[in-house]
């Protein structure tokens, strides 16, 4: 049985005047995932998530948030959806507690007392128990995105959107975000989270997207995604110890070779074909007798990617 | 997990709009601006200023106007007035608009619009909650009123009313600059345009109202506080000022005799209504025009209806005349009767103000070309073929004529009143003054709305400034050069629509007086003009049709 995407995006387009921010974006997303969308600034992530949250209206095309059209019932969506903006801003002349109490009332939950346990539990989550009493303002950049995050899980959201909620943080809190990502998708909740920084979003999210200007590259598994892009090939490096130039004229022979370089006893060559093909390739040349001492492969980075895609559909 | 989230978000409770001490953005603002030190200095600062203003002005009284005690306490009410005034009008305004302001600077202004709480009940909140400090500081300089209230005999019939608008028109003022803030994105020019409001209430318009336009004094205090004059005073002053207020119009819409305080309150609660609805609009929707159509259009008529109802019975007794006050106030009006010129320049004036009220409402209601094409996407969405006629996206064009129209019969219904009045014995105003009227407004009216819904607001700006003030200015300049210049200049005015109800005026009423260099000058600049006007408004029609089509066409795209 085919169940409802938690976020079913469909023909989404935004524009600002002349400028397409969002064009013709579909994509599901399936309930319980931590799904990444990645993308290089002005890729139309922001945009995206604003629409999702109901604070943009679209120029067209449709968003169900489990169930719920957001252009047709606002309300309800908001209660289903809690969004942490990118550069997550707080109020200055609130403490951190008084912010949360603020906002847990607004979601009218509960007792005085319940929503205080509420606040001190969401805290507590995000690692700032002991922040409560601090001004909103004097909170480190790392800190801020805690504290927002703590507010965006207040009303136990069942679909969570955070815009770059790494961006600013140190090593130590990036890992420890993963975790609460990790811990709320545990919980049931779908994660939907963007970043401009693909290896962020890889190590964090069950599946992924890529856009750039405004469109959909890619979706699904890190390695879908990298076959999608076109970006699955490989760098061979084959150390020989006889039968160099045989080796490198068979090499050139083969289909999924190029770009070989011979540096020394290193046969240096770019490899398009699948694990299979790669099995075949070393058996050959084995066959031609030449003796392998080592044998490395080494993948383009995510980063390397999303600049290569970045940069061609620039130049497109 | 799944069904626990969805139980804890079906059990979150609408929060009640009129509990307003339970509603968490008031609660939110309490906490902010009620802390301690802001609190307390501004409290501070407040009481010695309001017990300064009381004691010196109860110790002049008594010990150096040698007032006795009863006089001497009513004499500190109208300083501790003003005082109170200062606060909420000025301060709290400010407050409010700068505090809107600043939570969309600060960017939490999208959390608000994601919390689960009605756009009423956000309002509201922002509206009680923002001045809080500033309600408080009020609060503070009561006793001292209530003080000289009591000790000064200050009957209740006096004083209720009189705080009562003071409040309304508290929360007039503070609505004016919580929708400042919301559409201004810019805190600074929020701030400037929400006081310079304020201060416009008071200067500006009280000199609109001496030309006519009475209903625009109530939407300050002003009236309220004249009529409560006689007994917040010293007895003595008092029974002057009483003296002279009895040979001061009274209150009168149409055929019924309102007190001030209730007038000013009608005045006041449509525009706090308008107001509200604003709002609400925009927390539903960011992106939604201020008012619909069917709103805008009742908001226009029913400001006719106001103006028309104040003016209409002063017309008679010839108190809406300019100079009846001025003789009013150097006590020789036995031999009184208004000038010619007067009667135009007031009918000019009415048609000057609701063409600017038209632009007004036309500039709220036209939908830019991004509200266009999401209406059409929506429509075809949902399998229409057009658009509804009051969504936010359908043009405007149907409901600025309905508005020109009804601008163009009240003008022609005060200008009728005022030129067949017994002051202009023998001058009548045909029926064909009332075409020139709706023209001049429609032609004005459905160009300015054909430019914006086809071009965009940009362009009106250049073609306001280009078209509507820039030859004001080059005319105002000619006419000041020489005199022989003033034919020219005459016709350099006439291109700004701006000119046409003025010129309307002088060229089609009776009693009209005009001087020779402008007797044909002037008229022919008004035919021409308007001719000019009209082609122009027609042919902006014709692009705008060709715009929307061009819309409708990409929306389908």
């Amino acid at each position: 049985m085919e169940t409802t995407p938690a976020i079913d995006i469909r023909y989404l387009r935004v524009d600002y005047g002349n400028f397409v921010a969002v064009d013709d974006l579909t994509l599901q997303v399936p309930a319980g995932e931590v799904f990444g969308l990645v993308g290089p600034n002005g890729a139309g992530k922001t945009s995206t998530f604003r629409v999702l949250t109901t604070l943009m209206e679209p120029t067209y095309g449709e968003v169900i948030l489990s169930g719920v059209d957001v252009l047709e019932d606002i309300e309800m969506a908001r209660r289903i959806v809690g969004y942490m903006p990118d550069l997550a801003p707080v109020p200055s002349d609130l403490k951190v507690g008084e912010f949360l109490e603020f906002h847990a009332a607004a979601h009218g939950l509960g007792t005085r007392a319940q929503r205080r346990d509420r606040v001190a539990e969401c805290l507590e989550e995000v690692a700032l128990a002991d922040q409560r009493d601090h001004w909103c303002k004097a909170l480190s950049r790392g800190q801020t995105q805690r504290v927002v995050l703590a507010k965006t899980l207040l009303h136990r959201p069942s679909i969570l959107i955070l815009d770059e909620p790494a961006s600013g943080l140190d090593p130590l809190a990036r890992r420890d975000l993963r975790q609460a990502l990790r811990k709320l998708a545990a919980t049931g909740a779908t994660v939907f989270v963007s970043s401009h920084i693909l290896s962020e979003l890889a190590e964090m999210c069950s599946s992924l997207c890529v856009m750039n200007r405004g469109r959909l590259l890619a979706s699904g598994t890190a390695e879908e995604v990298r076959d999608q892009l076109g970006r699955n090939e490989k760098t061979l490096t084959v150390s020989l110890l006889t039968r160099h130039q045989d080796a490198a004229v068979w090499l050139k022979s083969q289909e999924a070779v190029h770009d070989l370089q011979v540096v020394g006893e290193q046969l240096v060559f770019g490899f398009t074909g699948n694990d299979d093909g790669q099995a075949d390739l070393m058996e050959g040349l084995i066959r031609l007798g030449a003796r392998m001492r080592a044998f490395e492969e080494k993948r383009s980075s995510f980063e390397e990617i999303l600049v290569d895609v970045a940069e061609t559909n620039r130049r497109a | 997990m799944k069904s626990e989230t969805m139980k804890t978000v079906d059990s979150s409770s609408r929060h009640s709009s009129w509990r307003i001490w339970e509603n968490p953005i008031f609660r939110r603002y309490c906490q902010s601006r009620l802390r301690f030190h802001g609190l307390g200095l501004a409290l501070l600062i407040s009481v010695l200023m309001a017990g300064f203003l009381f004691f010196m002005s109860r110790s002049l009284g008594t010990s150096r106007a040698h007032l006795s005690i009863v006089d001497g306490e009513r004499s500190a009410l109208i300083p501790l007035f003003i005082y109170q005034a200062l606060i909420l009008f000025v301060l709290g305004t400010a407050q409010v608009s700068g505090g809107m302001t600043a939570e969309a600077d600060e960017g939490v202004i999208d959390y608000q619009r994601l919390i689960p709480m009605s756009p009423l009940s956000k309002v509201l909140g922002y509206l009680f909650g923002l001045p809080i400090r500033e309600y408080l500081m009020f609060l503070i300089t009561m006793p001292f009123t209530g003080w000289a209230l009591w000790r000064g005999e200050v009957a209740a019939h006096v004083w209720i009313p009189l705080y009562a608008v003071f409040i309304t028109t508290a929360l007039t003022y503070h609505l004016t600059g919580l929708v400042t803030g919301t559409v201004v994105r810019n805190r600074r020019w929020a701030f400037l345009v929400s006081i310079g409001l304020v201060f416009c209430l008071y200067t500006v318009v009280p000199q609109m109202a001496k030309f006519g336009l009475v209903f625009f004094k109530y939407l300050t205090v002003t009236p309220v506080f004249q009529e409560s004059l006689p007994g917040i005073l010293p007895r003595s002053a008092g029974a002057i000022v009483a003296t002279s207020q009895k040979l001061a119009p009274e209150v009168k819409f149409f055929d019924l005799a309102l007190p001030e305080a209730v007038f000013t309150v009608f005045c006041q609660g449509g525009l706090i209504l308008t107001f509200i609805v604003m709002l609400c609009r925009k927390w539903r929707r960011s992106e939604s025009l201020l008012l619909n159509k069917v709103w805008a259009t009742g908001f226009f008529g029913w400001v006719q209806i106001l103006l028309l109802g104040n003016a209409l019975p002063l017309i008679e007794p010839g108190n809406l005349f300019p100079s009846r006050e001025i003789s009013r106030l150097i006590l020789d009006w036995s031999g009184w009767s208004p000038k010619a010129s007067e009667g135009v320049a007031m009918s000019g004036i009415y048609g000057l103000a609701t063409l600017l009220l038209l632009f007004t409402m036309t500039k709220i209601i036209t939908p830019s070309a991004e509200i266009q094409i999401r209406g059409w996407r929506r429509a075809r969405k949902q399998g229409e073929s057009s658009l509804a006629i009051l969504a936010d996206a359908a043009t405007a064009f149907g409901w600025v004529i309905v508005m020109a129209l009804a601008g163009g019969g009240g003008w022609y219904l005060f200008t009728q009143a005022l030129v067949e009045s017994r002051w202009f014995p023998g001058h009548s105003v045909p029926l064909h003054v009332l075409g020139f009227f709706s023209v001049a407004l429609l032609s004005g009216g459905l160009g300015f709305h054909a430019v914006l819904e086809a071009n965009g607001g940009r362009t009106v700006g250049l073609v306001v400034i280009l078209v509507g003030v820039l030859p004001l200015m080059i005319g105002s300049i000619l006419s000041a050069s020489s005199d022989r210049l003033i034919p020219a200049a005459t016709w350099i005015f006439g291109i700004s629509p701006a000119s046409a109800p003025i010129y309307a005026a002088t060229s089609l009423l009776s009693i009209s007086e005009l001087p020779v260099n402008l007797a044909r000058s002037v008229p022919r600049a008004f035919y021409f003009w308007q001719g000019i006007h009209l082609i122009v408004a027609i042919y902006l029609i014709g692009r705008l049709r060709s715009a929307r089509k061009l819309i409708a066409s990409r929306a389908g795209r």
